[in-house]
Order: C-alpha cells, then sequence, then structure tokens
C-alpha cells in the first residue's frame, strides 16, 4: 500500500519509470577482455540504477556485469576471467527507479568479432639518406595490450602522412611490418606522421599521437641541377651572342635600315649648322633648277669644255702643268676599260689638281682659255665607252648620245654652289650639270657664263640662255675656264687633253663639237687623234684635233677650224647659237640630229698663236667660220 | 693428407645438405602455414561479409527465433575458449581441430550452395556466388592441411567426426529457410574464426625464423 501509495505519488508528480537504456557498443582490445557501453534512457525524474545482464550462450545462468567502473559510466567491463571467446553473450541493460525499470534489448556479442586494438606505441620517424636523398623511416611498435607474439593477435599497420601546411593525408598500408619508410620529401618540409592498427578480422584502432619532424635542406642535391642549368645557359647566351655578333651588320640592316641621307643639290651641312639661313637657301637655289629636262643623273655630271687659248708659251706651259696635274677630272665613274690614261680616271685626276689649279688660274688671267667639258654620267654612251681613250680608237659614232668627254678642267668639276667668288665658275659648273644629257644640251645657264668668263673664260656654252656668254669671249686668248658647261654629247671618249700629252703642242684641252642639238646646243666632243678623240690620251701628236674657234660669222655661228687633218669622223661642231641668246659664239652648222653631227675643225696651233682660232679654242672675240665637216 | 682433405670436404658437402634438408622443411612448414593462415583468412571474410548480406535483409524478428549458436553441428568439438586455454594446445591438437572443423563443413556448405540457388532473398545470385567461393577456400585449405598434418606428426592426422544432420533442406517456408539459411552461416563464421585463429598461432609458433611474421 505504502508502495503503491508511493508509488502513485511519484506519478502524480510527474515521474515516471526510466526510459529503455540502449547498449551502444560493446569492445575488446586484445580478444581477452572486452568493455560494453549503454545509453541510458529518460530517467523519469527519479534516481535511476543500471544494471547489465548477460548471459553466455551455452547456459541458461544469468550473470551480472562484474566491473562497472573500470570502463567509466555506463560501462561494464569484463575481464579475463570473465571473458570467454567463441561464446555468444546475450547482454541486457536494465535501467531501474522507484517507479519502474525498464530493458534493454539483448544484444549478442562474440568477443572475438568485437575486437578494436589500441594504437600503435612507441612510434618514431627518423631522417635517413639513400644516396644523397634523405627518406623518412617510421617504426613502431603494437599496443602493449595486443598479443601478436603469440599469434593470438594479428594486426596490420596503417599509417598516413603529410606536411603542415597541407589538408589531405597520405596513406600508406604497411601490412604486418612496423616500419615503414616514405620517399619523395620535400626539402626542408615538416612531416606529421600518424600509425594505425587493426587486427586480422576487427576494427581499425584510433590513430596514434602524431610524430613531428622536419627535414632538412638538401639543396645542395637541386643546387648542382641549377649549376647545371646555370651552365647551360650561359653557353647558349655565349653562342647566341657569337652569332649576333657575326651577323651584327645583317641584322643591322634589318632592323634599323639606313636612313638614306638627303641629297639636296648645293645643301651645305656646315652652312646649316652655322645657322645662316640666308646662305643656306642661296646655296641651295641652284640656277639650274628647276631642272630642265635633262636632268637627271646627268645634271649632276658636270661637263667641262675647256678651251685652251695658250696665250704665251709660259702660259700654257702653265695650264699644260696644270693639266698635268690633274686637270682632267672625269666625274664620272669611269668604267671605261682604260688602257691607258684612261678616260675619266685619268681625267678625274688631272681635273681634282686642274681644279685647285683652276683657282688660282682664275685669278690669273690666263692667256688661254680652257673650257673644259667634261662628261662625268656615263648616261648609256657612257656604257658603251668602247672609247676610253683607246689609243686611236675613235668611235665617233658612239659619241654620240654620250658626252663630250674633254679632259678636266681645271677646276674641279663638281662646282660647290656656294657662294663663293668663284660664281663664274659655279655657274659654268651649272651649267655644265645642265649640259648633261644625252640630248647634251650645250645650254648653259646664264649666270654660268657670267662667272665662268672672268675676262679670259670662254663660255663656250651655246645656249639661249647665256647671252652674256659672249661677253668675256669677246676676250682673246683668254683661257676659258672650265666649267663652261657645255652639254656635250659625250663620245664616250675622254680626250686627253691637248696639253695633257705634250704641253709644248698643245697646252690644253681641245675639244671638238660633235653636234649640236636642237636646242642650238654645240656639243663638244673631244677630240683625239686623228679627230682628236681620243681623251686623255697622252700622245698628242698628230691625231689630236681640236676645235678651234675660226670665228663666228654673222650669223652667230660658231666656226671651228680643225687643225690637224681631219677625219670624216672627226667630229665638229659648229655651233649655232640661235638667235635670242647668242650666248655663245656661234658655231658653224652643227648637225644637232646625228651623233657625231658637228665636226669640230680645230685646229691648234700649238706655237701659242694668240688665242683666236690657233689653238683650237674657241675664241669668243675672233670668230671665224669653220669648215664643216 | 689428401685422402684426408677429401674426407673432410665430403663431410663438409653432408652436412651442407643435412642442414639443407633440415632447412628446407622448416621452410617448407612455415610457407605452408603461411599459405593456410591466408586462405583461413580469406574463409573467414567471406563467410563474415556473407553473414552481413543475410542480415542486412533479416527482419529483426528472425532474429529471436533463430536458433542458438549452441546446436551448430560443431558444437560437440571442444576448442580454447580463451587464450590461455588456446595457447596450450599443441600444435597438433591445434592442426587436428583445424582439420577437424575444416572437414565437418564439407557436407553442410554443399547444403547451403544448393540451397543458396532457391534462397528467397534478394542477394540472393551474389550469396550463391560467395558460398561456391566459400566451397573452393575451404576443399584448397582442406587440401593444403593434409599436406601439412603429414609434416607434423601422427597426432595431427587425428580428425574428429563431425557429422551434419541437417539433411538437404533447410526449410520448407520462406522464413525457415531463410532463419536456418542465416544459422548455418554463422556456424560456419565461427568456426572459420577458429580455423584461422588456430594456423595463425601455429604460424607464429613455426616462424621462429622470421618473427617479423607474428
Amino acid at each position: 500500500m505504502t508502495q503503491e501509495t508511493g508509488a502513485t505519488a511519484a506519478q502524480l508528480k510527474g515521474y515516471s519509470p526510466p526510459g529503455k537504456p540502449t547498449l551502444t557498443r560493446c569492445r575488446s582490445p586484445e580478444k581477452e577482455t572486452f568493455t560494453c557501453w549503454w545509453e541510458p534512457g529518460s530517467d523519469g525524474g527519479l534516481p535511476t540504477t543500471h544494471a547489465l545482464y548477460y548471459r553466455k550462450e551455452s547456459s541458461e545462468r544469468v550473470y551480472e556485469c562484474p566491473d562497472y567502473h573500470t570502463a567509466g559510466e555506463n560501462s561494464c567491463f569484463f575481464n579475463k576471467n570473465d571473458t570467454s571467446i567463441w561464446v555468444n553473450y546475450n547482454i541486457t541493460v536494465v535501467a531501474t527507479n522507484t517507479l519502474g525499470s525498464a530493458f534493454s534489448d539483448p544484444v549478442d556479442v562474440d568477443v572475438v568479432y568485437i575486437v578494436k586494438p589500441n594504437p600503435p606505441e612507441k612510434q618514431t620517424v627518423t631522417i635517413m639518406e639513400d644516396k644523397g636523398w634523405p627518406f623518412l623511416r617510421v617504426s613502431w611498435e603494437p599496443p602493449q595490450k595486443a598479443d601478436t607474439r603469440s599469434g593470438w593477435i594479428t594486426l596490420i599497420y596503417e599509417l598516413r602522412v603529410k606536411l603542415e601546411e597541407e589538408n589531405e593525408w597520405e596513406m600508406h598500408l604497411a601490412g604486418h611490418q612496423k616500419t615503414f619508410n616514405i620517399f619523395s620529401l620535400r626539402s626542408g618540409g615538416k612531416y606529421l606522421v600518424e600509425v594505425r592498427c587493426k587486427p586480422d578480422h576487427g576494427f581499425w584502432s584510433e590513430w596514434s599521437s602524431t610524430s613531428y619532424i622536419k627535414v632538412p635542406d638538401y639543396f645542395h642535391r637541386e643546387k648542382s641541377v641549377w649549376i647545371l642549368l646555370t651552365i647551360f645557359s650561359a653557353f647558349i647566351f655565349l653562342i647566341l651572342t657569337w652569332l649576333l655578333h657575326m651577323n651584327s651588320r645583317s641584322l643591322k640592316n634589318c632592323i634599323l635600315p639606313p636612313v638614306p641621307g638627303p641629297k639636296i643639290k648645293g645643301f651645305d651641312n656646315q652652312l646649316l649648322k652655322n645657322g645662316k639661313s640666308d646662305e643656306i637657301f642661296s646655296a641651295l637655289m641652284v640656277s639650274n633648277f628647276p631642272p630642265t629636262t635633262s636632268s637627271n643623273y646627268e645634271d649632276l655630271l658636270v661637263e667641262y669644255l675647256e678651251v685652251y687659248v695658250p696665250v704665251e708659251q709660259e702660259l700654257m706651259q702653265e695650264e699644260s702643268k696644270d693639266l698635268h696635274g690633274g686637270c682632267l677630272k672625269c666625274e664620272r665613274s669611269t668604267s671605261d676599260s682604260d688602257s691607258g690614261r684612261g678616260s675619266c680616271d685619268s681625267h678625274t685626276l688631272l681635273m681634282d689638281k686642274c681644279g685647285e689649279t683652276k683657282e688660282e688660274g682664275r685669278h690669273t688671267d690666263r692667256a688661254s682659255s680652257r673650257m673644259l667639258t667634261e662628261a662625268q654620267r656615263h648616261q648609256k654612251g657612257w656604257e658603251k665607252d668602247t672609247l676610253t681613250y683607246a689609243h686611236g680608237d675613235m668611235v665617233s659614232p658612239d659619241m654620240s648620245n654620250g658626252r663630250v668627254k674633254t679632259w678636266p678642267s681645271v677646276f674641279s668639276p663638281l662646282p660647290q654652289y656656294s657662294s663663293n667668288p668663284l660664281d663664274k665658275q659655279s655657274s659654268l659648273e651649272m651649267a655644265k650639270q645642265h649640259c648633261l644629257s644625252t640630248s647634251s644640251c650645250l645650254t648653259q645657264p646664264g649666270h654660268s657664263t657670267k662667272e665662268a668668263l672672268g675676262p679670259s673664260n670662254w663660255d663656250f656654252c651655246l645656249g639661249n640662255k647665256q647671252p652674256h656668254l659672249l661677253h668675256p669671249q669677246t676676250q682673246v686668248g683668254r683661257q676659258l675656264q672650265a666649267h663652261s658647261e657645255v652639254n656635250i654629247s659625250n663620245i664616250g671618249r675622254k680626250q686627253a687633253p691637248a696639253g695633257l700629252q705634250s704641253p709644248a703642242l698643245r697646252s690644253t684641252e681641245y675639244v671638238e663639237v660633235q653636234r649640236v642639238n636642237e636646242e642650238d646646243l654645240v656639243l663638244l666632243q673631244p677630240v683625239v687623234s686623228g679627230c682628236g678623240r681620243i681623251e686623255g690620251y697622252p700622245q698628242m701628236p698628230k691625231g689630236k684635233d681640236y676645235s678651234k674657234v675660226k670665228g663666228v660669222d654673222s650669223d652667230n655661228m660658231l666656226l671651228l677650224q680643225r687643225e690637224v687633218m681631219e677625219e670624216d669622223w672627226c667630229p665638229g661642231v659648229d655651233q649655232e647659237i640661235n638667235g635670242g641668246t647668242g650666248n655663245c659664239y656661234t658655231s658653224s652648222t652643227v648637225n644637232t640630229t646625228q651623233k657625231p653631227t658637228a665636226c669640230i675643225h680645230t685646229a691648234m696651233p700649238v706655237q701659242g698663236d694668240m688665242a683666236l682660232a690657233m689653238n683650237g679654242y674657241v675664241d669668243t672675240a675672233t670668230m671665224c667660220t669653220l669648215p664643216t665637216c | 693428407q689428401k685422402l684426408c682433405r677429401k674426407t673432410v670436404e665430403f663431410m663438409h658437402r653432408q652436412l651442407i645438405m643435412l642442414y639443407m634438408v633440415a632447412a628446407c622443411r622448416a621452410v617448407a612448414i612455415n610457407d605452408l602455414l603461411d599459405r593456410a593462415s591466408e586462405r583461413s583468412d580469406i574463409l573467414h571474410s567471406l563467410s563474415t561479409t556473407l553473414s552481413h548480406d543475410l542480415d542486412s535483409q533479416f527482419p529483426p524478428i528472425g532474429r529471436v527465433i533463430m536458433p542458438r549458436p549452441s546446436m551448430c553441428h560443431t558444437a560437440s568439438l571442444q576448442t580454447p575458449i580463451d587464450k590461455y586455454q588456446a595457447l596450450q594446445v599443441s600444435e597438433s591438437d591445434l592442426l587436428s581441430l583445424a582439420r577437424s572443423l575444416l572437414q565437418a563443413w564439407e557436407d553442410p556448405l554443399a547444403v547451403l550452395s544448393t540451397s543458396a540457388n532457391t534462397l528467397p532473398h534478394p542477394a540472393q545470385s551474389s550469396i550463391s556466388n560467395k558460398i561456391q567461393e566459400l566451397q573452393e577456400h575451404s576443399k584448397n585449405l582442406g587440401d593444403g592441411l593434409d599436406i601439412l598434418s603429414g609434416k607434423m606428426g601422427p597426432a595431427a592426422q587425428t580428425i574428429a567426426s563431425l557429422p551434419y544432420r541437417g539433411g538437404n533442406d533447410i526449410g520448407e517456408d520462406r522464413i525457415s529457410k531463410l532463419i536456418n539459411f542465416n544459422f548455418l552461416l554463422s556456424c560456419f563464421r565461427r568456426d572459420s574464426h577458429k580455423i584461422d585463429s588456430f594456423l595463425k598461432i601455429l604460424r607464429c609458433r613455426a616462424a621462429k625464423m622470421q618473427p617479423e611474421m607474428c
């Protein structure tokens, strides 16, 4: 009654019998003992006790748990004496409070199936080296309780490794062995190692405590690789440098092609630097700009027509000397096969020297004027120059398109178009340049004539443009200094100036008029042997014919006389100055069309005949008609 | 002197041969035991897997009415029940026990195999296959143990007779079939574990030269 009252009273208060407990698990660490844990149910608000009862399969006897404390709370520990293997345990947990008790579901347990060993013990990790490469050696001991020595428990092991900063473990199954090697370590890395074990038919143990190990830096190993790499790359670099060096030029041209510099006629860098713009521009203003039709390469060529009128012997000598000195100057680069004094080469040489001397001569009046025509460029006619002074090889026809190549003038054919006292000269030269062309106009810029002729200059240029040419020409016996630009179709042969070879004979170069083109330009061509075609031909003597101006006829024609014998192909050019310009001294009739149309009858009185026609120079003063070829 | 040397050489050779024979024998047993242990290990693992497969589908009620393991036909065989007892059994006895148990399951396995074909279970085919594997392994193990026993003395030759009296039929209805099947498997699972344990103890005892085995 009391009990019931008490129970009812308790129930009335809201208490209840305990809930059903639950056996959660039972484990045996070494197949010799085992432990079972349970989970209690609700206690119903009242103090509840639990009891575990078990029964072995072969008997009905019920035993209670011998040990509730060793394994902790809500556990039952079966020691060795109470543990039988290959025997089913029927275990039940009972929760009891004042109101009642509750039985858990029975659980059949066979100890051999619930083996879960302790983690391996005495774990060590060491660094070892294998041919310079380090590796980890992990070793451990089986858990102390597990009897593996007798074979009662057979354990297999597993370990895991990871770098400290990583998240993923690397698993390794070690089997029955108790050591393991880990290779492929990172230099200087810090590793974590853990081991666990499992019986052959049981559960995995927990992971052992972590072992930390730091791999030393085996940089020296990798260093050798780096050293090799460095050497190799340096080697390749050297090879590349060498290759670059060898091909530097071509590479330079490829990458930085040379910039063509400006070629402006009359442009003087120095002037530019000086900053005198006026001078610059004036220098730029070439008289022959805009270029005439004949402007092209040939324009650059300066053709000199030098007519030498030896006033005195000495003069002639002088000039001859000058000439000798290298009056012959050929502007153009002669590709002529020059046998002897060759054409341009010698001309050039001579010209250079002549240029210098000419300067002097300029200032000093010369008795003889010279005109030098020089064909500078080789146009087509040039190329064809067979007549490079072939000795005695006159190719008059070849000369046709060419220019008359007279021996070099005293001064350099290429004028510096700078304002200098030698204006005349330069102008003449300019004129000369203009005269360059196949057509060989003998035009001469007006300026040139002026300047060219100082008192003693003859301007041979006969073109419309030079009216004033005549003036200087009036002077007789003056030497025409070179640059009368005579567009003389170049014959292609350079003639050695008369004065060259034998100064005694003719003091200066000779020119023979080749033809006159449409523009009324006298085309002169140097007369060499025979007709005086050979230029630069040292040997003067007989073959040389020069144009010798006999006079000017009423028609303003320059009459040239040829002194020596005349050949048919002796070019003689009669200049014709048509009206208007009347610059040059007219020549005799001229055939412009043909190549060697004009024939210049030159006569050169070496004897120092007074300027006049004797020397075959065009003497403005005296005009005489020359017989035409 | 020459003769003496020759004699010494001859004896030397003989000794070597003896040693080799002895060594070979020892090595052979070790190796045999090792193989046997592996086989038994597989055997037991298979049976464990089978039991798990069956239990997953087994209604909980069936557990209650399942016969107790003491009703296994091999229960009559006295085997050690703890480590202390087990370690005291001689090698020959251990081997004999192992062989007896193995022999006792030759017939029941056949029954299981036939029953598996008509077993009302969703994983019936897998179970059937595994039963067949069990049979194969069991046979192989038995043959190996027979060879082993030949090397271990006469006591190892004794095989206890443990006949199976369940007959060919393991049940009529579905439930009883399943229950009986499960029961038989559980019995086999335990016995295979025993075999495995005995052999591994034997292996460790024989591996004096290879302590790492144990």
